[in-house]
Order: structure tokens, then sequence, then C-alpha cells
């Protein structure tokens, strides 16, 4: 299948149409479907502080994410594959990655909304390394060992140390899917993020009393920024195949 | 005479599957060994044993000794310094996303040589025994991997050259180059021979005829028979299979 292919842009504006639209109608949906008004503060709070708590979301991911990268290119390129460490490492995170990130979600609630009265960042970090660390590290596992052998081969004959090749040739050709990556992870914390906003929400009767920037507009920021990432994952991931037609031929 | 490489009951396996089945033979200073042999008989493998790039596959075992002026290609623990040593021209050409320049700047630069002058001469020499510097002299900043398939085959062999290696492998260099091309680089490797080993896989046998003073013929993972080219080129080489394959009755 050739993903350059123009078909696949329009299908994936399609999709991101629809998806739109479908959020549209459910975010309005939700307020109509809350009755009563038994204001439950805690709750509240609880809102107010994860949305107060986004913004710590962004240092955390940043190191997170480096993290995960270090981790990638420690298994790849040092550690031999035959190891036992290598192996036991790659299923743990093969089989974490593949846990889908609702069920990180609904960890999220359980330590984040639950104990309304403190979210710290030690929690944080716990949800968001569990959504981004395994799937980025896979991702840059597979995008190292997508750069061809030659590639290597051919650096490594000249004479360049190990270093040189990373940063200079394996990162450099991997970068495209490595990003890609990257853009997924984020956009599935924050697709998770406006999931945990949804359910909490659900329990407060005034939705527009949480905050200054109100719960719709929130998940729906959420939910398309989660969108937009993932459809720019993919256009980024494309790419991959000019970049190496240009680089190795 | 010293030998330049020995090599002695070589090994490879890739996974399961035996690439080279313990394969015995020596290079001499300032020859150039012709190596033919049909596709898949070991000789790409063979070459990158003595740079020691094979180690990137994964799954790979190595048995044997293969040395470099008498000492352990294995136990030399400047790795990076003994690939320095040897420059490797492979069939693909695989064209390192730099410009031209750059491409044969790379290994001096990474040698640690830093003076311009002295790099733009190696540049210039390098691209003229590659006959490809008529060609490209006037867009050295241009990338690469934008020349043709033929150029980039000139300006692998020109990187190769770049780190004046001691023994330079050539792997079917020829196949992507045009004959009256091919006729230029076989003349300047004749001189370069003054100046280093050089060994030589070729799929044209006529080119190990022209230019090899010894040549190995290889099958199946096997060295059938290594002697003078005139010897293998003879009406009675020692083994008949190599008879039939030099003559183009193989198979
Ligand atoms: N990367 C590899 N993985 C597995 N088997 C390989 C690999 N490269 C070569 N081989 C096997 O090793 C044998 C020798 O291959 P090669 O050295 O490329 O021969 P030649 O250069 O003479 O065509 C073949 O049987 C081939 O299938
Ligand atoms: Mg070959």
């Amino acid at each position: 299948m050739n993903r350059s292919d123009p078909i696949f842009h329009i299908i994936a504006l399609i999709i991101l149409v629809l998806v739109f639209f479908l959020i549209w109608n459910f975010t309005n949906l939700i307020p109509d479907a809350k009755g009563g008004n038994t204001a439950d503060r805690a709750v509240q709070d609880t809102l107010s502080i994860i949305y107060g708590h986004l913004y710590k979301m962004i240092p955390i991911c940043c190191v997170v994410i480096l993290l995960s990268l270090a981790v990638a290119f420690f298994l790849e390129e040092w550690l031999p594959h035959k190891s036992l460490q290598y192996r036991i490492i790659e299923r743990i995170i093969a089989i974490l990655a593949s846990i889908p990130s609702l069920i990180y979600g609904l960890l999220g609630i359980y330590l984040l909304v639950v104990p309304a009265d403190k979210v710290s960042y030690y929690q944080l970090t716990i949800i968001v390394s569990l959504l981004v660390m395994p799937y980025t590290i896979q991702s840059t596992q597979k995008a190292i060992q997508g750069v061809d052998i030659s590639v290597r081969e051919a650096v490594y004959a000249l004479g360049a140390n190990r270093w040189k090749v990373i940063t200079g040739h394996v990162f450099p050709h991997a970068f495209p899917m490595i990003s890609g990556g990257i853009l997924t992870a984020i956009s599935r914390v924050l697709a998770t993020a406006a999931l945990i906003i949804v359910v909490c929400d659900w329990k407060i009767p005034e939705s527009n009393s949480t905050s200054s920037f109100g719960f719709s507009s929130s998940v729906v920021v959420l939910l398309l920024s989660a969108l937009s990432l993932s459809v720019l994952s993919s256009l980024v991931a494309k790419n991959v195949n000019h970049i190496n037609l240009n680089g190795i031929v | 005479m010293e030998n330049k490489i020995e090599i002695s009951d070589l090994k490879v396996f890739y996974g399961d599957v035996q690439a080279l089945n313990g394969i015995s033979l020596n290079v001499y200073p300032n020859e150039i060994l012709g190596i033919i042999g049909p596709a898949q008989s070991g000789k790409t493998t063979l070459l990158k044993v003595i740079n020691r790039t094979l180690e990137f596959n994964q799954d790979i075992s190595v048995e044997g000794t293969v040395k470099l002026d008498g000492e352990d290609i294995n136990s030399i623990s400047d790795v990076y310094g003994l690939r320095r040593r040897i420059g490797m021209v492979l069939p693909l050409p695989v064209g390192l996303p730099l410009s031209i320049y750059d491409n044969v700047a790379f290994a001096p630069r990474t040698a640690g040589l830093r003076n311009k002058a002295e790099i733009d001469e190696i540049v210039e020499r390098c691209l003229q025994q590659a006959a490809l510097w008529d060609e490209v002299k006037d867009r050295l900043d241009s990338l690469g991997t934008k020349l043709s398939g033929g150029q980039q085959q000139r300006l692998t062999i020109a990187r190769a050259l770049s780190h004046q290696p001691e023994v330079l492998c050539l792997d079917e260099f020829s196949i992507a180059v045009d004959p009256i091309t091919t006729m230029r680089i076989e003349d300047v490797l004749k001189t370069l021979k003054n100046d280093m080993t050089i060994l030589l896989v070729t799929n044209l046998v006529q080119q190990a005829k022209r230019l090899a003073n010894r040549t190995a013929f290889m099958l199946n993972g096997d060295l059938i028979e290594i002697d003078e080219t005139d010897v293998i080129f003879s009406d009675n080489p020692t083994q008949q299979s190599t008879y039939d394959y030099v003559n183009g009755n193989f198979g």
C-alpha cells in the first residue's frame, strides 16, 4: 500500500471531519443529559484541579519522551538482541504498549479523580509515563530497526564511532518515524485527558461553574488536538518514504 | 614476504544458514586478488568479515581467524581504527544524505583532519581516482544522492579511498557503471595497487582476468581454488568447476 497516494489524504480528511462532528454532537448532548443540581464540590474541585494540572503535563511529557528515546536507543544500539535483558525488557514494553489507552484512562480516573483532594505530580507522572513511554519506546525501536543495515555498514566502514553513527545517521533516518510515534503518544495523552474530564464532568451537574474554560470547549479542544496530532503523525510517517528515497539508493 | 591478510578456517553463520564453510587463504601485499563465483557463494560475506561490519547483522556468528598484518582483527581493540585501514565499496551504493564533498570528506574528518586545504585536496584526488571529478567538480555542494546510480557507485569508491586504506575491498563495483568508465577505474586500480592491497570481488570474470594477480574461485561458501590468474584462466586449472565457471558453461 502506497501511503503517499492522495486518496489516503482524502480519506484521512473525511474521517477527521466525521469524527469532528461526532465529538461536537457528543459534547453538546452531555449538558442536556445531566439533570438535577446536587452540587458535588469534591468532583468539581477535581475537575478544576485537572484543568489546573494540564499544563503540568507538558514538562512531564517532555521528560518522559526524552527518557523513552534514551531507553529505545539503549535497547537497540547497546544491548545485544540475544541477551536475556533485551528480551525481557522488550517483551514488557510490547505488552504495556499494546494495552489500549482507555485502560490507562480508567487507571487515571482511579488515581486522579477518586482521591480528589490530592492530585500530585507523582500521580500524573505515573499515568503520563504509562501512556507515553511504552508506546514511544516501541515506535522508536521500530524506527531504529527500520533503518537499513547498509546505512550502518557504510558509515561504520568509514571509521565512524557508534556515537557518530547514531547521532549523524541512524537518528536522522529514523526521525520521521520517531516523531510520528511521539505525536501519536501525545495524542493518546490528550485523548485520555479528555476522557477523564468527561467522566468527571458527568458527575457534576453544573458544568459551567467548574472553570472559566468551559467543559465542552476543553474536551473539544483536547480531542481535536489529539486528532490533529494523530493525522499529523500519519503524514509525518508518510514522509519516511521520501526521505528514504533521497537517503538510500 | 609477509602476508597482508591471513584467513584461516573462516566459518560464518547467519542464524542457521552457513555462508562460509571454513575458508583459508592468504592475501599478499600490493596484489590485486580477484574473487569470482556465482551469486550466494559468500564473496560479500568474506569482505564484510574483514572490516568487521558483519557484526551488525543479528544472529551472526563467525569462527576462525582473520589476521591483518599478522594481528587478529578480533583482538584489535580500536575497531574504528581497523575499519579506517580498510576501504569498502559495496555493490548497492549507499548514498549518505550528504553533499558530494561531505561524502568524501566524511572519513578524513572522522579521523580528525580539520585543515580545509588538505580536505579539499583529498576530495579532489579521490574523485579523480574514482573517475567522477569532471562530472561533479562544479556541484560539489549538491546532494550525493541526487547523482545517477553509476555516479553514486563511483562516489562510494572515492569515499572508500578517502581514508587512504591499506586494503581496498571492491564488491562488484561495475554493475551500475558503464563500460568506458569501468575501464577508467580499472586503470586507476592498476596504479593504486602500488599503495594498497586490493580485493576485487567481481561478477565479470574477464575483469578478474584483466586486473588480478591471483584469482580465487568461490562456490556455495567454499573456496574451490586460488591460484595465479593465468592458471585459473588456463585450459587446465586444478578444479573442473573452475574451468566450467570461467568458461561460462556453468550450472
Ligand atoms: N543478511 C543475511 N541474512 C541471512 N543470510 C544471508 C545474509 N547475507 C547473506 N546471506 C547468505 O549467505 C550466503 C552468502 O551470501 P553472500 O555473501 O551475499 O554471497 P555473494 O556475495 O557471493 O553473492 C548466501 O547463502 C546468502 O543467502
Ligand atoms: Mg555479493
